[in-house]
């Protein structure tokens, strides 16, 4: 038992020493190496505060190494996938990384724009460069290979292009995100996903702010006089909306576009808040989101004089109350004559 | 959750297009091999290499080309685009009644600019692959030179008489496959598959 295991390890060791130690200085175990004392003596040059070239330039070295190494290393063990090396793209990988990984912010972008071209100069230069820096002419069945490589690496290289186009649409129009992409020839939602709220909810919160300093807790004449001037009041909610919303600028804004309604409901009336979405939008007529709110008479206790008179009828205070959903309908809440 | 986070993060991804072109593609590089090889009397795996890459550039190109204008569009009619990518359908704004125009236009436009690529990519991979591996001795360069002009003025008098089934071809060539890839598409459009 204890012989086995004692004979185990000393397997292993030996299997280790072998990957470790390579039987050739000319192996990729070598530029790993080299790649680790590069990376090692960026390290130490800037524990010393040497110049920030020396530090660039030993860790430009380090990752060019290990671009090379790795990619030695997976063409020596023949990795496939699908038939398909993947060597040149695994250092491609690195080589992007160490390219576009110092940049910062946004560096994921052209560092995936560009990895299938790096991919493909990693290919093609061994093939049309020799040691000597001198141009090589590979036979012409290479050079078709090369050419039909270029336009397959340029096409993939369109295609992350075109998913961050897609992100940055998004980005400029949030709302776009909350709609189905059920119908699309294009887009694919890994479903599981949770989705943002469209921004008119914002909307219609903010317009229910403002509702609320206009027509909650007033007289009750004051509101009836204020739900004469209906249009008017329209226009002072969507501009005083717009203005707060101003602050966070974003493209769709001006594509929501703020409405109400009051019916009247008993003693009071409920107030319909809609905030119509004339953006692109899944379905053809469009949607809204709706809030609704009550807007009601209230008698104030406590108010009412001690000697009150018979026939004394105190002054009827406002109270608006607005539920938090806002549930989305599809169409325009106007009918469709409003629409376009 | 980690996964959930990262599907998140990911977002809206162009996979259908993806696969959709891809499929486009093949079906695409195998009727213009098949002209390519009648036409120009080329070998079966040549054929396929050739109409491969000509399709392959004249695709990316085009990827580049939409990438590039769409960037540059007016706001309108880059939010009818917006529509038809993530919605399938165009939504009623001021370009509306113009769509139609403008999408047979577009097309029309790409019929002719895909056509014109596919040609000089045939030429410049005629080129590329038919080059002789150079010489670097003097006495070889100037009997190069000699040699590469000769041939210059034999491939203008040839390009006169050569250039017009080679045009021919990949014009039926661009022709069949086009069609083919209109009808699949009308297809796809009126069987609803695309809500797969």
């Amino acid at each position: 038992m204890v012989r086995g295991l004692f004979s185990f390890l000393r397997q292993t060791f030996i299997e280790l020493g072998n990957l470790l130690l390579p039987p050739r200085y000319f192996a990729w175990q070598t530029v790993i190496y080299l790649s680790l004392f590069s990376w090692l003596m960026s390290l130490l040059a800037r524990l010393l505060e040497t110049t920030a070239f020396t530090v660039g330039l030993l860790a430009t070295i380090s990752w060019i190494c290990l671009a090379l190494g790795v990619g030695w290393a997976l063409e020596a063990n023949k990795a496939r996938l699908f038939g398909i090396p993947i060597a040149p793209w695994v250092s491609g990988a690195i080589l992007c990384l160490f390219l576009f990984g110092s940049w910062g912010g946004r560096w994921l972008q052209p560092a995936l724009v560009a990895w299938p071209l790096v991919s493909f100069a990693v290919i093609a230069v061994p093939t049309l460069v020799s040691w000597d820096f001198s141009f090589k002419n590979p036979p012409p069945g290479v050079r078709q290979q090369l050419a039909l490589l270029f336009c397959l690496s340029l096409l993939f290289s369109s295609w992350f292009q075109f998913y961050f186009r897609i992100q940055s649409w998004v980005r400029a129009y949030p709302s776009l995100v909350a709609d189905s992409v059920e119908n699309s020839a294009f887009v694919y939602r890994i479903p599981g996903q949770t989705i943002a709220l469209p921004a008119g909810v914002t909307h219609l919160t903010v317009a229910e702010d403002l509702l609320r300093e206009q027509v909650d807790d007033k007289p009750w004449p004051s509101v009836e006089r204020w739900l004469l001037n209906l249009e008017g009041q329209r226009q002072v909610i969507r501009q005083r909306v717009r203005s707060q919303m101003g602050r966070t600028t974003s493209l769709e804004d001006s594509l929501w576009q703020l409405d109400f309604q009051p019916l009247s409901n008993g003693d009071g009336y409920t107030l319909k808040l809609w905030a119509i979405w004339s953006g692109p939008a899944a379905s053809p007529s469009g949607y809204y989101l709706e809030k609704t709110c009550l807007l009601m008479p209230v008698n104030r206790g406590g108010l009412v004089p001690e000697n009150a008179p018979p026939g004394y009828s105190t002054t009827q205070w406002s109270s608006l109350t607005c539920s938090l959903e806002t549930p989305r309908q599809a169409g325009h809440p106007r009918g469709a004559e409003v629409r376009g | 959750m980690p996964l959930n986070d990262l599907l998140s993060e990911l977002g809206i991804m162009p996979l259908r297009a993806i696969a959709f072109q891809s499929l486009l593609l093949m079906v695409a590089i195998v009727l213009e091999a098949m002209v390519l090889r009648q036409q120009l009397r080329l070998g079966y795996r040549t054929s396929m290499q050739y109409a491969a890459t000509l399709n392959l550039l004249a695709t990316s190109l085009g990827w580049v080309a939409f990438l590039a204008i769409e960037a540059v569009l007016p706001l309108a009619l880059r939010s009818q685009i917006i529509s038809y990518v993530l919605f399938n359908r165009f939504y009623t704004n001021s370009w509306l009644d113009a769509l139609p125009v403008v999408v047979v236009v577009v097309a029309i436009a790409a019929f002719f600019i895909t056509y014109w690529i596919k040609l000089q990519g045939l030429l410049w991979l005629l080129q590329l692959l038919g080059q002789k591996p150079v010489d670097t001795t003097p006495e070889a360069i100037e009997d190069n030179r000699r040699q590469r002009y000769e041939r210059a003025r034999r491939a203008q008098v040839e390009e006169q008489r050569g250039n017009s089934p080679r045009a021919l071809a990949v014009l039926q060539a661009n022709a069949l496959s086009f069609t083919a890839i209109l009808v699949l598409l009308l297809v796809v459009n009126q069987t609803g598959v695309v809500g797969w």
